[in-house]
């Protein structure tokens, strides 16, 4: 009796505690954005239109991906009303910092790199004026055009300095794996801006970028799913056997929404065959997964449910979860992780390194303003 | 500590092994530089003749696409999965805590000509 009384205590004090949310979408409507960009691309929409790529398949949700109830009241586009926002997500789930990760990465998988530069600076700005200025609990992305590097270093030397901008932000869907010296100019800015490089999961198979799977292209929505981890599991291995993290031993990576847990297996896999290989490479000075550990973090959703909490555990072991795993929610869409009930229960420490100090350190975020606990 | 006669020290060149058999063990002996070392026949990882691999240098890099070889001579790389190994100690390269046995070798001079000096394990 005693034991329950304490038990419910202990949760009730948990649901008190703040957190920090690394994966919020915000809306930033195309017309939204349009008055941000340069007379030229404006007067090229007005006559030809956005001329950006879209999705090949299906989504969740509604409106393309979104919780069917995340319409504000409004009636404007999902994650695009900040009050709205504050009242669904902010408020009842107390997040103490939320990262905004935005909506409009088709640019980065548009042939004309100038143009996306030009709608990267405009989503930047955009992102500022209406986001970072009216809610200091939200920080911001710097979208980048990842087409050309060059473009990209110079976005974020002009953005990323700003105070509440936290990461560069890129869609997974790329030309190359992301550790290739091609996009090495991208690094050398992210670490002089102190700015984590941020995978999210989209655009693969879209635009100028690679087809979705090694295999071609996959057919359905949950087959594209399901075959994120590949794609992400290929800038992973880039990033450590084209010795980037010995080139910007200072650089932070993060892994976003292609799941966390197939990211042991796929690890000692590395490890195992950098034993045997290692002279074919030998500016890969540790084993992969120290570079995992040390440079690499990855957010939570959609967080893999296991058969059972042994398995659970064992697999949060064997990623280092108390180091590596950031709680995110991906607010407004359809496969929304709920802070309260995505993950089976986790000890204490544990769970606060999950859910507030690995995204905060890796941020640079404050402690919480508030202590309220009981 | 039992010796076992290898043989004759003109039998190894420089840079070159020789597996011998030594109270039922098979053992490597290697001739590097102007030393012996001698190392147990038997990978560590999953049992393959690792003196049967590739002698070879370390291979170390400052970046990628550049290649620097080393201590030429002291690795061995198992036949089956190219696992390194340091001759002079029986270490794993990248793990030391892997290690198959090293012996001590010695050469003894019976004769002044040096090509009839005796090498022997020490088991």
């Amino acid at each position: 009796m005693e034991a329950t009384e304490i038990k419910q205590r202990e949760k009730r004090t948990k649901m008190k505690r703040s957190i920090i949310d690394v994966d919020i979408h915000h809306k930033t409507e195309l017309e939204d954005i349009k008055p941000y960009l340069p007379r030229a691309y404006r007067d090229q929409i007005d006559l030809w239109g956005w001329r950006l790529p879209g999705s090949l398949w299906l989504n969740g949700g509604v409106k393309v991906g979104q919780m069917a109830d995340s319409t504000p009241p409004d009636g404007s586009f999902p994650g695009s009303n900040l009050e709205f926002m504050r009242k669904q997500l902010l408020d009842p789930y107390n997040i103490e910092y939320g990262v905004l990760t935005g909506t409009e990465y088709f640019c980065q998988a548009s042939p004309d790199a100038d143009y996306a530069a030009a709608l990267c600076s405009a989503i930047n700005d955009f992102t500022c004026d209406h986001w970072l200025a009216n809610e200091s609990r939200l920080k911001g992305s710097v979208f980048i055009p990842k087409q050309d590097p060059l473009l990209s270093a110079k976005e974020i030397r002009r953005i990323g300095s700003h105070p509440d901008m936290v990461q560069v932000i890129v869609a997974s869907g790329a030309e190359k794996p992301y550790g290739n010296r091609f996009y090495h100019p991208i690094y050398e800015a992210c670490v002089e801006q102190d700015l984590p490089f941020t995978i999210h999961v989209l655009l693969e198979g879209l635009g100028i970028n690679a087809p979705n799977t090694g295999a071609g292209y996959v057919s359905y929505y949950p087959e594209y799913r399901a075959c994120r981890p590949q794609v992400m599991a290929a800038h992973l291995a880039s990033f450590i056997y084209e010795g980037v993290f010995e080139k910007f031993p200072t650089l932070k990576v993060v892994l976003q929404e292609a799941g966390v847990f197939w990211l042991a297996p796929f690890l000692w896999k590395m490890d195992e065959d950098w034993k045997a290989l290692r002279f074919q490479t030998p500016w890969v000075k540790k084993k992969p997964s120290e570079y995992f550990f040390s440079n690499v973090r990855v957010s939570s959703q959609p967080l893999e449910p296991t058969p059972n909490m042994e398995i659970f555990r064992q697999l949060m072991n064997a990623v280092n979860a108390s180091e590596t795993v950031m709680f995110c929610s991906d607010y407004p869409h359809w496969d929304f992780d709920s802070p309260l009930m995505a993950f089976p229960k986790l000890e204490d420490d544990l769970w606060e390194r999950v859910f507030y100090q690995n995204a905060a350190e890796l941020y640079g975020l404050p402690a919480r303003k508030a202590q309220k606990e009981e | 500590m039992t010796r076992f006669f290898v043989g004759k020290a003109s039998e190894i060149p420089e840079g070159e092994k020789k597996i011998i058999e030594a109270n039922g063990r098979s053992i490597g002996v290697y001739h590097v530089g102007d030393q012996f070392y001698a190392i147990r026949n038997t990978c560590p990882h999953q049992g393959a003749e690792l003196c049967r691999g590739i002698t070879t240098a370390l291979i170390t890099s400052t970046r990628p696409g550049v290649f620097e070889y080393e201590h030429e001579g002291e690795i061995v790389r198992c036949p089956w999965h190219q696992w390194e190994f340091d001759v002079k100690t029986g270490c794993m390269i990248v793990d030391p805590k892997m290690r198959t046995k090293s012996y001590e070798v010695t050469v003894e001079r019976y004769n002044v000509s040096i090509e009839d000096n005796h090498l022997y394990v020490h088991l």
